[in-house]
């Protein structure tokens, strides 16, 4: 449906995510699991236990298989020696000779899986399952491309490439890494277990269980050792552990077992982007540039190394650092005078509250990164462009879109900044281990109540409508699962509403410091279940059974109006549409309040507003933008509209709070920046119009003398004659027949004769 | 110099009379025919407003070829001192060879245009402000005539937004950028395509349509006009619209002394912003001080 396709769009721009595994994921194959040996010739079977058992042979072994006349042979040698160029060739060649071969189009799909070609993979895998619908080599490609990409339907596949073959232990041994990545280890233990008792040999099923036990700060000694004695270099163990530290945002520790991965095996490539990312996201950039030009140099140049050498390329020319003793803040040259000022007021003040709020103090400076290209925050934060995330944060670093990143009015900037440095907080203060649900929820949350502004924060959305509707929320224990492997397309969307009720229910029914506990105990490694209980003293089902009714109670109109909302506002498009402004009042006011936080493009508020205009009722047409405003629109037009509306009406306070609430919103209006530099002069406030003129001289006004000109006037009411001065002149020097200002020049200059000449007689 | 020229515009202006002719094309579809009606619209009601100003307009059934061709026949009769400023507004495509602007029935070219414009005695300022307007610049551009594309090309051919922006530089006092409460062509082109910039910036949208501006009669027209380009001159002198109430000729001889004076400074200040560069700064601004307090001094003066 079109409203909520657009809706669902603003939402995820609008939702500022932390998902930081879910999209890794989609960088794929970090450890996927080596080739299936079944129904293969014996020769490529024998370099592969070669490989699998870390042989020094192995690359002789390959070398001989590249000189085979057997072209099938041929392409497998080629392929194990990384020439997948020729491999390529070859298997091309082959599938053009035996085009209803699946095994075939399933080897060759995994080799682009490896080159980071996953969508030629998926098209021959998908070839392969038409002509054999149970190819379980097939199936199982299909799975691994789906965890990569974090899809609901991994398990499944897994589970029927399992059906097909049940002896495919690495399907086990995939199921184990999705329980993980769903933050269910007993589950990833049990099904890597199975593996083993499958295969001896399933070192990703032991590299797995090692995980597990480092994850919960045990030894894992068993299980290494028994990887190191089946391959004594299988760095593939560590760079497993690298991947699952880094999804629980455990960064550090995940540098650290890149860095042993890449110990034993310095050509592990991917391991080393890896690594070469993460410092990156740290700030380390040097080393970061070190390893990803590694990658490059040894021609693993896939789309992340790439793209993250350009971008290190971008940040050494484009960006400018501010340091205070508590913040860095990096912006782009080009618009770091315009964003500076608002940047770091909201900045200190988010961190003031936190640390109040958190009773808990940074150790350190913060530090926030703020991206004026889209692509350039998405390959800073993972490495490939294609997030839908509008902020990220690593620990202590946080990495943003600015407002300019996208089109005016898709995004509070200023929500966006709380909700990543509530962040920040969270995983200081417990050391990285809390689960994703409860991190997220708490952001959501805080960026209205922390914050204190109601409008701030997201919108309730038709997904989370229909999720509602639909019975579609996940139990507490289950929350997880919703960020991490969605079972339908808004399901991340709809996680990061029901985190947020979740924490909002905990604080309203138990109070805020019930929440502060929940974090000191996923501080004490406590999971989702021990916190309910140790703090609610509720079991999770039980728990369960007190928030449904509780949100369903709480969004009962929202739910049961919405399909009449849906059909109601089609009419009142129409009636727009024909002019009919008493049907659009009539029908607009009846639905209002039936769905009041829909503020997207075919809003009510704007319908009404426009009607009572055109019925020349200004006064309820401003009312109706107040609505609008108050309860989160952040359309800008609407919002521009307002505050002249409210100017006119001698709304002065009023207007300059609607265009504060825009600069919140979008910064690159310079006319609105004027127009509020004045409304603080008449407002007696001239410290804001100030930062207002300057800003829309920084913003690249094209009256530059009428800034300039304000902008004196705003120094001379702050009784900084000096500036005043200097503004002045600049005013005149780009329009020197400027009268008011030429009155202002000679206001001052008389001014400072005046006082030179009581100096000189003071003297 | 500049303002001496400006100065001499500035009364000659009194006994000139201003032509405007505006053509809304044919949209081809509702929405773009009232798009175009509507700016046209817009701008005949701003224009109005410019004393003396003779406004005409022509849209809907009415832009036809025909019409526009008696339209500006009929301005054959003006007078040098005259001006007349073309605007169209609407869809214009480009064969390689010539321009068309889209009219209901037969489309009028460029070179048809600029045949009935040469004939007329009034100088001259076209906003083309079509989609493909660029492919008209070369046929219509001749010395003392100030030309305005939306498009820096013929193959620029998506619906333009320029008209939109032009227009509003006429009610945005921010576009008077020189401050003496008019709007130059100049002055208007360059809010234009700014805002045009803009426009497409923030919507994250590729431009289609970069502007341009030509008032030499020879060469390329340019994005941005300048001393360097030599670009700009004429049509920084052509006021489309005052703002305020125009400047009384002043009779009094001691302000025309001072007058003069101010003449003079305002010659020495662009004299010395064009010196800028060779200039030390700190005495570059202590000389442009002295000179913008003066010609303060002097203004308070004349308002006496």
């Amino acid at each position: 449906m079109k409203l909520q396709t657009a809706k669902l769009q603003t939402i995820l721009f609008g939702a500022a995510v932390l998902t930081v595994g879910f999209f890794l994921a989609q960088q794929g194959g970090l450890f996927r699991p080596k080739p299936v040996a079944a129904q293969t010739p014996s020769q490529v079977t024998q370099c592969e236990t070669l490989r699998k058992h870390g042989d020094p042979g192995t690359k002789a072994c390959y070398q001989k298989l590249s000189t085979s006349n057997d072209l099938a042979i041929k392409a497998e040698g080629l392929w194990g020696l990384r020439d997948y160029q020729g491999a390529n060739n070859a298997f091309q060649a082959l599938v053009k000779a035996r085009p209803k071969d699946a095994n075939l189009k399933v080897r060759w799909g995994r080799m682009f899986m490896e080159y980071s070609q996953p969508g030629d993979a998926e098209a021959l895998f998908k070839e392969a399952l038409d002509i054999d619908e149970n190819n379980a080599k097939a199936l199982y490609g299909m799975a691994l491309l789906a965890t990569d990409t974090f899809a609901g339907d991994a398990s499944g596949l897994a589970e029927k490439a399992l059906k097909a073959d049940p002896k495919m232990f690495q399907a086990r041994e995939l199921l184990a890494r999705i329980a993980l990545e769903d933050n269910h280890p007993e589950k990833a233990v049990e099904e890597a277990k199975k593996a083993l008792d499958m295969s001896g040999e399933a070192l990703d099923a032991l590299s797995i269980l090692a995980t597990v036990d480092w994850l919960d700060d045990k030894p894992g000694t068993e299980w290494i050792e028994r990887v190191f004695k089946i391959n004594p270099t299988y760095a593939e163990a560590y760079s497993t552990a690298g991947h699952f530290f880094v999804i629980n945002r455990r960064y550090d520790e995940g540098i650290q077992y890149y860095r042993k991965a890449l110990e034993i095996k310095p050509d592990l490539w991917e391991a080393r982007a890896e690594l070469g990312i993460n410092l990156m996201r740290f700030g380390q950039n040097a080393e970061a540039r070190q390893n990803l030009e590694a990658c490059f140099n040894a021609n693993y140049s896939s789309p992340l190394v790439r793209n993250s050498l350009k971008l290190l390329d971008s940040i050494d020319k484009n960006v400018e650092t501010f340091t205070t003793p508590t913040t860095v803040l990096k912006l782009d040259k080009k618009e770091g005078a315009l964003l500076r000022p608002y940047f770091q007021a909201e900045l200190d003040r988010a961190m003031a509250i936190y640390e109040k709020k958190y009773k808990f103090k940074m150790t350190g400076p913060v530090q926030l990164e703020v991206y004026p290209n889209h692509p350039d925050f998405e390959v800073r934060t993972m490495g490939l462009p294609g997030l839908g995330a509008l902020g990220v944060t690593f620990g202590k670093y946080v990495a943003m879109d600015s407002p300019s990143g996208r089109p005016p009015g898709q995004f509070h900037w200023a929500s966006t900044l709380w909700h990543e440095f509530s962040h920040v907080y969270v995983l200081s203060m417990t050391n990285h281990r809390v689960p994703r649900w409860f991190t997220e929820g708490l952001a959501v949350y805080e960026e209205t109540a922390a914050s204190g502004a109601t409008d701030w924060g997201d919108r309730l959305d038709p997904p989370s409508i229909m999720a509602m509707k639909d019975k579609k929320l996940l139990p507490i224990a289950d929350l997880d699962r919703g960020f991490i492997h969605p079972t339908y397309p808004e399901q991340v969307i709809v996680s990061y509403f029901q985190g947020g009720q979740v924490i909002t229910f905990i604080s309203e029914k138990w109070g805020y410091d019930k929440v502060l506990a929940m974090i000191h105990a996923f501080a004490d490694k406590k999971d989702t279940v021990e916190a309910i209980e140790q703090e609610l003293k509720l079991k999770p089902e039980e728990f369960d059974a007190q928030f449904f009714p509780w949100i369903e109670a709480k969004y009962k109109k929202q739910v049961d109006g919405f399909q009449s909302w849906t059909d109601q506002i089609k009419l009142v498009t129409q009636a727009v549409k024909e002019k009919q402004w008493d049907e659009v009042i009539k029908r607009g006011t009846e639905i209002r309040d039936i769905y009041p936080d829909f503020v997207e493009l075919g809003n009510v508020y704007e319908f009404l507003a426009k009607a009572y205009l055109a019925k020349d009722d200004k006064a309820k047409a401003m009312a109706e933008l107040e609505r609008f405003s108050a309860v989160g629109g952040r359309r800008l037009e609407p919002l521009k509209q307002l505050a002249d509306m409210q100017t006119e009406a001698g709304k002065k306070r009023e207007a300059a709070a609607t265009l504060e609430r825009l600069n919140l919103i979008y910064l690159e209006d310079e006319a609105a920046h004027q127009k509020l530099g004045k409304l603080y002069m008449d407002l007696k406030n001239p410290n804001g119009a100030i930062r207002e003129y300057q800003a829309a001289l920084d913003a690249g006004t094209i009256d530059k003398a009428g800034a300039q000109f304000g902008l004196a006037q705003a120094f001379q009411a702050a009784n900084r004659p000096e500036d005043a001065l200097d503004a002045v002149y600049s005013a005149l020097e780009t329009a020197p027949g400027f009268k008011p200002a030429q009155a202002l020049l000679r206001e001052l200059n008389a001014k400072q004769s005046d006082n030179k000449q009581s100096g000189n007689v003071k003297q | 110099m500049k303002r001496i020229l400006l100065l001499a515009v500035a009364a000659i202006s009194l006994r000139a009379d201003s032509y405007f002719l505006t053509v809304a094309g044919l949209g081809g579809e509702d929405q773009y025919d009232q798009r175009f009606s509507g700016w046209a619209s817009d701008l005949t009601k701003l224009l109005k407003t410019e004393p003396g100003a003779k406004v005409d307009t022509l849209s809907g059934k009415d832009a036809t070829k025909a019409n526009i061709e008696a339209k500006l026949r009929a301005l054959a009769t003006t007078k040098a001192d005259d001006s007349l400023v073309l605007v169209l507004i609407g869809h214009g495509t480009y064969d390689d060879l010539d321009y068309k602007f889209n009219l209901p029935g037969p489309d009028i070219s460029a070179t048809e245009l600029a045949g009935l414009l040469d004939k007329i005695p009034a100088k001259q300022v076209v906003i083309n402000a079509t989609s493909a307007s660029g492919g008209s610049l070369s046929t219509l551009q001749k010395p003392k005539r100030v030309v305005v594309t939306a498009t820096k090309t013929g193959t620029e051919k998506n619906a333009t937004v320029f008209a939109r922006f032009f227009i509003e530089s006429l009610r945005d006092p921010a576009a008077d950028t020189d401050k003496n409460q008019a709007v130059s062509v100049l002055e208007a082109f360059r809010y234009a395509e700014e805002k045009t910039g803009k426009y497409f910036e923030t919507q994250k949208r590729l431009a289609t349509e970069h502007a341009l501006i030509e008032d030499l009669g020879k060469g390329e027209g340019v994005k941005a006009p300048s001393a360097e380009n030599g670009e700009g001159l004429i049509a920084g002198r052509q006021v489309i619209l005052h703002l305020g109430s125009v400047a009384s000729i002043v009779n009094d001889p001691e302000k025309q002394k001072l007058l003069k004076r101010k003449d003079e400074l305002e010659t020495q200040i662009d004299e010395l912003k064009y010196r800028k560069a060779a200039v030390p700064q700190r005495e570059y601004q202590q000389q442009m001080r002295q000179l913008l307090l003066d010609l303060a001094n002097v203004q308070a003066g004349l308002d006496k």
